[in-house]
């Protein structure tokens, strides 16, 4: 906690001398969590919204224009206020403990994989070295959230969708971990801010995607896997089809839908994030050059990075992730879905050996060269 | 083909898998980019022709009371009641269910004068049912030229029969003629006591139709 | 070596495999499960109507389907036999809703088989032109429902704004957009406004562009043809057994169309002049008469559909569209059976009449009931998930089905 910890120092700052030290890093936590929650119900709506209007747009129409005026931005608040309002329902027999904690497990293993991101340069909620493999981990825990769910519903549907998901899933952490072996090889560091500060300059040719001619197979890869992962399209049987309901959700309603659904959006600008990062230049861009050059000056210490370069290299991270939410749901609108057992012969039979075969041809490259 | 897939189709199949993905997204994101071709309804409308087979009206002072509509119809929905007055009606009623109506138009092709139509407007929005039972009429009783039409014709006859009863009565004249002038200016006191009726319902009908 | 012994407990059956060198006894197990139904209910999200069919399935393996009709069931054959001859067109209509034109022609030309009465050639150029687009918009509505059920949204909606060009045209022409009673017996009901034909050839035009990118992003695209190729296979002799047709029997190979081989109306002089082909399938891109096979070939008949819509254009000349009818129409006395090409399959009307106002019998042959029939044969021995998939393929509608 030494570097980026603004809250840190501000709230010992003003902490009066009899409240021990222990309190103000908690306190330090509570505010890390909340704005952290904030955020991420924030990115859900936003979210949301932006997939009814690309969805509309795609197909000629236009989505919601009504709630709150200019394109419909308030309906996903609307939306929201809605499911706050609904009836908190618990199936007969169901499991109530397991039920009540599936979405919290889901929602929080998301959560707790955002926090190892820098979200500026100077600002992020744990510097963790291992970054990417701690990422990793976390958003694989979404996984016992699924099938806690699909178990606690006492519904056939809902385990069955909940153990097609669960397969899913776990064929698919093999290629995503695979292909991003080949950045991290390149890199040659798990730390996200590093991988993201070694892209700079060249207005993008450094970024880590064109360093190895291998690297934009990894990326597509990388890619694929991680709509597998987030169970979107073509990859979406376990939410929208499994035998004509919802699958593993359908016994849910009201906020707990709703954790459920911010799971599915949080995951999807994670994935984005990760590729941002490790593909496509992290914090770095000619804006992030320039602002750098009229902030900051050539050298200067990270941790004194002023608040407009910070700014600006987060919205430029941000929206390089915003464009990875934004063609995933493009792809939604334009693919049919994949039947439960060409997904799993994609995974194992197509993903996995191509991805190896990436990651052999990258290091050969990278030993040459 | 069928069976173990082979190195060549292995290769194949990620080929297409990739590029036909590539192609159905450059035709999804051209539509991404163009204007939306729905419109805001209901604040905008898309234009309707004039064929429209929509909620019907009547020219009512066309129409005759034959039935033919009411007999084309295939569900029975139009059912009309009028009173006739000589060649003249008295509407009652003209009404059409559009509980039953299917919009098939066969009841505007049998009309001999032409006189249901089908108009351009659709909306039939209600939480009453007896909302949807319209009647077509746009005044109920008869209509002002009409009713002229009716007294005249009811003058011209008694005029006729005033007339006919003259030719007959001046022959006996000439036997009585103290007492039958009295009888001939009764006879034509009458048509003109009725004429003054006419005129009194005349303007009493002007005042009520006013 | 000590004999094979076989233990049964309830479902589970023991059967002794052979002793091993250690001593113990090495156990093969089975277990018989019960096989499970699953009721694909009324009510569906894929939209084929108020159809249940009864899947018997072992795990994921389907091993029994049996269609269950009747949700849908109007009488409308019964109320032929109650309703004046031109009064009974709106119910045509409402069968196969998604071409009534079709409906309203296969009608009309069963009654005039009874009636001595000529054709005006206009009408029947316009008959043509109206039943041909309507078979557009079937199979727009297929393609798009289609993709819907294998989860692509955005084809369908494609196909909508196509249809709603196609319907605005028919507006245009007959004042509604899906159960028009346009084509009456004799010719049909009112002229083609000014204007109009120029209106269809202009979407001709504008179709035939459109209609590649339906093929490129549907129908060529890799997990589409891994989702239908192989899919439901229906050999050409099954087809023949059970009496398919229209596009069902032709994506099995068997090349056949009543347009072209026991031709009505114009067609008769378009298959002379060869202005359209009959469309087959062929097992491009997985077994012949597969799914895959029954989308291409209602796809490819969009085009052959335009072909014919544009030959009618050049050949119609102006004249009446409405031939001889009395007032008050009294069919001679007589029987007829009349088949036409449905989008769907062979539509037929067995018209009896004993010379009155009222039909005596009016008989349907819907070509999805019988189209329907072939889901017994080809379901088991598929997988439960390509279920949908066949369903979707055999392109019902339930209103035809039901009457």
């Amino acid at each position: 906690m030494e570097h980026g910890n603004y809250v840190h120092s501000l709230l010992d700052g003003v902490a009066p001398d009899w409240v021990p030290g222990w309190a103000v890093v908690v306190s330090t936590a509570a505010v890390g969590v909340a704005l952290l929650i904030a955020f991420v119900a924030v990115l859900a709506m936003f979210s949301v919204w932006l997939e009814r209007k690309v969805s509309g747009h795609i197909q000629c129409r236009y989505g919601p224009m009504y709630v709150g005026g200019w394109h419909g931005w308030a309906q996903s608040l609307a939306d929201a206020l809605k499911l706050l309002m609904k009836e908190d329902l618990v199936p007969i027999g169901a499991d109530r403990v397991l039920f009540v904690v599936a979405p919290a497990l889901v929602l929080g293993s998301i959560f707790g994989a955002l926090v190892a991101f820098p979200f500026t340069p100077g600002f992020f909620f744990a510097d963790i070295d291992l970054g990417i493999f701690f990422i990793l981990g976390m958003s694989a825990l979404t996984t016992i959230g699924v099938v806690m769910a699909g178990w606690a519903s006492n519904s056939k549907w809902s385990l069955y969708g909940a153990m097609r998901e669960a397969a899913q899933v776990v064929a698919y952490e093999i290629p995503l971990g695979i292909s991003l072996l080949v950045p991290l090889m390149v890199a040659g560091t798990f730390n996200l801010l590093e991988a993201s500060q070694m892209q700079a300059g060249w207005f993008g040719m450094k970024w880590l995607v064109f360093q190895n001619p291998f690297m934009i197979p990894a990326a597509i890869l990388f890619f694929t896997a991680a709509l597998a992962e987030t169970k979107r399209a073509p990859f979406d049987l376990p939410e929208a089809e499994s035998e004509l309901v919802a699958g593993f959700m359908t016994e849910y309603s009201g906020l707990r839908w709703s954790f459920f659904f911010m799971e599915e959006y949080a995951a999807m600008f994670l994935m984005s994030l990760v590729a941002a990062v490790f593909f496509f230049g992290g914090f770095e861009s000619p804006f992030t050059h320039l602002a750098q050059r009229a902030f900051v000056g050539e050298t200067a210490a990270v941790a004194d990075l002023p608040l407009l370069y910070q700014l600006t290299a987060g919205v430029v991270l941000f929206a390089k992730a915003l464009f990875g939410v934004f063609v995933m749901m493009w792809l939604r609108w334009t693919l049919p879905r994949l039947r439960i057992d060409q997904v799993m012969t994609m995974g194992y039979k197509y993903l996995t050996p191509l991805a190896l075969a990436c990651v052999l041809a990258a290091g050969t490259w990278e030993a040459i060269f | 083909m069928r069976g173990p897939t082979t190195f060549r189709q292995y290769l194949r199949n990620v080929w297409d898998g990739f590029f036909t993905t590539l192609i159905g997204m450059r035709i999804t994101g051209r539509y991404l980019l163009q204007k939306p071709i729905t419109v805001q309804y209901p604040d905008e409308r898309m234009p309707i022709p004039d064929r429209y087979r929509g909620i019907h009206y009547l020219e009512q002072e066309k129409c005759i009371n034959c039935l033919a509509c009411a007999r084309a119809c295939p569900i029975d929905c139009i059912e009309m009641d009028a009173i006739r007055h000589g060649k003249e009606l008295e509407w009652v009623s003209f009404t059409l269910d559009y509980q039953k109506c299917m919009f098939c138009e066969l009841c505007v092709y049998p009309c001999p004068k032409d006189c249901i139509h089908m108009s351009t407007e659709y909306t039939l929005v209600s939480t009453d049912r007896s909302e949807f039972v319209h009647d077509l009429l746009s005044f109920k009783g008869m209509a002002r030229d009409a009713r002229v039409r009716m007294r005249e014709a009811e003058k011209k006859k008694a005029e006729k029969v005033a007339a006919k009863k003259a030719v007959a009565a001046p022959a006996p004249a000439a036997g009585t003629e103290g007492a039958k002038p009295e009888e001939a200016q009764e006879a034509a006191a009458e048509p003109a006591a009725a004429d003054a009726e006419a005129g009194a319902d005349l303007s009493g009908d002007e005042e009520a139709q006013a | 070596m000590s004999e094979a012994t076989t233990q049964q407990h309830g479902n589970i059956t023991l059967r002794e495999e052979r002793v091993l060198p250690s001593g113990e006894r090495e156990f093969m197990l089975d277990v018989r499960t019960s096989d499970l139904e699953v009721n694909m209910g009324p009510q569906h999200p894929a939209t084929h109507g108020v159809m249940r069919i009864l899947i018997r399935t072992d795990g994921e393996l389907v091993t029994g389907a049996q269609p269950h009709l009747g949700y849908l069931h109007r009488c409308a054959e019964k109320i032929g036999e109650n309703v004046e001859w031109l009064q009974y067109l709106p119910y045509t209509d409402r069968y196969d809703y998604l071409a009534a034109m079709n409906n309203n022609l296969g009608y009309s030309m069963a009654v005039e088989a009874l009636m001595p009465m000529e054709i005006p050639r206009r009408a029947e150029m316009i008959r043509v032109i109206c039943a041909e687009l309507n078979r557009i918009g079937s199979h727009l509505i297929m393609f798009g429902t289609y993709g819907m059920d294998l989860g692509a949204f955005t084809p369908f909606l494609y196909a909508f704004r196509e249809r709603e060009w196609m319907m605005a045209l028919f507006e245009k022409i007959c004042g509604a957009r899906l159960t028009y009673s346009y084509i009456r017996i004799g010719g049909v009901f009112n002229d083609a406004p000014p204007g109009w034909l120029q209106e269809v050839e202009h979407f001709c035009d504008v179709f035939e562009e459109k209609h590649k990118e339906y093929v490129d992003l549907l129908m060529l695209n890799h997990i589409f043809v891994k989702r239908t190729a192989h899919v439901g296979v229906i050999r050409p002799d099954l087809g023949l057994d059970f009496g398919l047709t229209g596009p069902m029997l032709r994506a099995s190979g068997i090349d056949f169309d009543l347009r072209r081989d026991m031709p009505y109306s114009v067609y008769g002089e378009m298959a002379a002049e060869g202005a359209f082909r009959v469309v087959t399938g062929r097992g491009e891109k997985g077994t012949l008469g597969d799914c895959w096979d029954r989308f291409y070939v209602r796809v490819m008949e969009m085009i052959e559909s335009i072909k014919i819509v544009r030959w009618c254009l050049a050949n119609i000349e102006d004249g009446p569209v409405i031939g001889d009818v009395p007032k008050v129409l009294k069919v001679p006395p007589g029987e007829a059976y009349v088949g036409i090409e449905n989008p769907r399959g062979e539509l037929g009307h067995y018209v009896v009449s004993d010379g009155g106002k009222v039909a005596k019998r009016c008989r349907v042959r819907g070509p999805s009931f019988c189209n329907l029939a072939v889901l017994e044969a080809i379901m088991p021995g598929t997988l439960l998930a390509d279920s949908i998939a066949i369903i979707g393929s055999t392109d019902v509608v339930i209103g035809e089905t039901d009457r």
